[in-house]
């Protein structure tokens, strides 16, 4: 981190890392990928061009796949430094080496064009794939976890290389009879923590310090297909759909 | 020692079988091993009669047993979190700052209005703190939640420690505190210092405060 003495300007501020824990500088030279509305500002010259403008054609059809996200995103073009932050939450960036990163939509703010972006098959997480600079966003630190782990699902970032998580469900609880009445009838009250995100295998699984998420970006909707998750209405798991106390 | 800091907002937790552990419902933000969670209708420790007591105190907050094998990780609502360690002293805290603690301490529940007469009664009513709080007393870890970072400042007889009471977290040791005001007719006309009441603690023992002065 920086001295906050030292006033940041064109030549001071960093370049592709981070400013303060809450804002991200990437010294821009071509082309980034950013969500909407995490700009707060820049230096130099820089375009912001929606995705779905027409001389981006070629770079959308190599390194962006999730056309139903493409309202939310922009591509950055030209050179200069660019602050990026969201909500004053903790900002993070994260390099990839010929791999993959799947992450909560919400908490994704920008990603270099050597890696492509895609939908993952769990609703509400996008897949990265590539080689390449990312930055997202996490309520307080990220942490990294190796399997095998369960995870709060509120608490869950993202997670690399593993298979896709399950869900796991607390079996004593929901099988004991006074959890099955605490369960139906809300007496007694419920922990909170009877179903967990299950990682096994190799990988790193991505968690931040509190279970408070931050809000996730409107997802659309894979195509209603036989046998694509979430891809017909009211078909997508309720674990995805139920909130938490 | 079973509470490890793993970040200003995260702390871990050891468990073995056989010692329990309290935590606040939904705490929980990740855990390796097997570990159960079961909600705890009394709100911790005691039977029946500690339940009532609570309630009654305005201390209840809704808790979990945390039992098992494995390490479990602790954080709430992005607040800072801070692990106070304790061998044999009193731990006084309000009981929706508690994160987490070692069910080998003892759970109460404390009256503050006997401290000071009416002036502690006011004190409850102007630092919103009410007139109960919650104490852990024995060996263990306790995680307390604050908003903002936490700051320790040792008391001594000859020092007391004045604190905004809206920046007060717990204190422990043996400590008496105080409301002391300095109240004068610029509040009355709305031209106070915005500083009116202090907590005076005096005593041995330590203060928490949060770099805040906001509620959780």
């Amino acid at each position: 981190m920086r001295d906050q003495a030292e006033p940041l300007d064109f030549r001071t501020l960093p370049a592709d890392d981070n400013v303060n824990d809450y804002a991200f500088c990437v010294a821009l030279d071509g082309r980034w990928f950013l969500q909407k509305g995490k700009m707060i500002a820049y230096y130099g010259q820089i375009e912001f061009h929606g995705v779905g403008h027409g001389p981006l054609d070629a770079l959308i059809a190599s390194s962006f796949h999730s056309p139903l996200h493409a309202a939310d995103w922009v591509v950055a073009e030209g050179s200069g430094k660019m602050l990026l932050a969201d909500r004053a939450f903790d900002v993070n960036s994260y390099d990839l080496t010929d791999g993959n990163l799947t992450v909560r939509s919400g908490n994704l703010l920008a990603f270099e064009p050597s890696l492509s972006l895609k939908q993952s098959i769990i609703p509400g997480f996008l897949t990265l794939v590539g080689t390449g600079k990312f930055v997202a966003a996490s309520n307080g630190e990220v942490h990294f976890v190796e399997p095998p782990v369960r995870v709060d699902p509120q608490a869950l970032v993202g997670w690399a290389d593993c298979p896709s998580p399950c869900h796991h469900y607390d079996h004593a609880y929901l099988r004991g009879f006074l959890g099955g009445v605490r369960s139906l009838t809300g007496i007694g009250g419920a922990s909170g923590e009877e179903h967990q995100f299950e990682f096994t295998g190799e990988g790193t699984v991505l968690v931040q310090s509190t279970e408070t998420m931050l809000a996730d970006r409107e997802t659309g909707n894979v195509p209603g297909q036989a046998g694509v998750p979430g891809g017909q209405q009211g078909q997508a798991g309720p674990g995805f759909q139920r909130s938490y106390g | 020692m079973p509470f490890k800091e793993l970040s200003a907002k995260l702390v871990e937790a050891q468990l073995v079988p056989g010692q329990r552990m309290f935590s606040q419902r939904g705490a929980m933000v990740a855990y390796k091993g097997e570990v159960s969670f079961t909600p705890n209708i009394q709100g911790g420790q005691g039977g029946f009669g500690s339940m009532i007591g609570r309630r009654v105190a305005g201390e209840a907050t809704p808790l979990m047993t945390v039992e098992g094998r494995g390490t479990v990780m602790f954080g709430h609502g992005g607040h800072h979190v801070e692990v106070i360690e304790l061998d044999g002293e009193t731990l006084c805290v309000e009981a929706d700052r508690l994160l987490a603690f070692d069910g080998s301490l003892q759970q109460g529940t404390m009256f503050l209005g006997k401290e000071g007469g009416v002036m502690g009664m006011v004190r409850g009513q102007m630092t919103g703190q009410g007139l109960f709080t919650t104490t852990l007393q024995g060996k263990g870890g306790a995680a307390v939640m604050a908003h903002g970072g936490i700051i320790r400042l040792p008391i001594t007889p000859d020092h007391p420690v004045h604190v905004d009471p809206q920046a007060y977290v717990a204190h422990h040791g043996d400590v008496r505190n105080r409301l002391s005001s300095a109240l004068s007719w610029r509040d009355m006309v709305g031209r106070g210092s915005g500083e009116a009441f202090q907590l005076e603690l005096s005593g041995n023992g330590a203060v928490f405060v949060q770099a805040s002065e906001e509620k959780l």
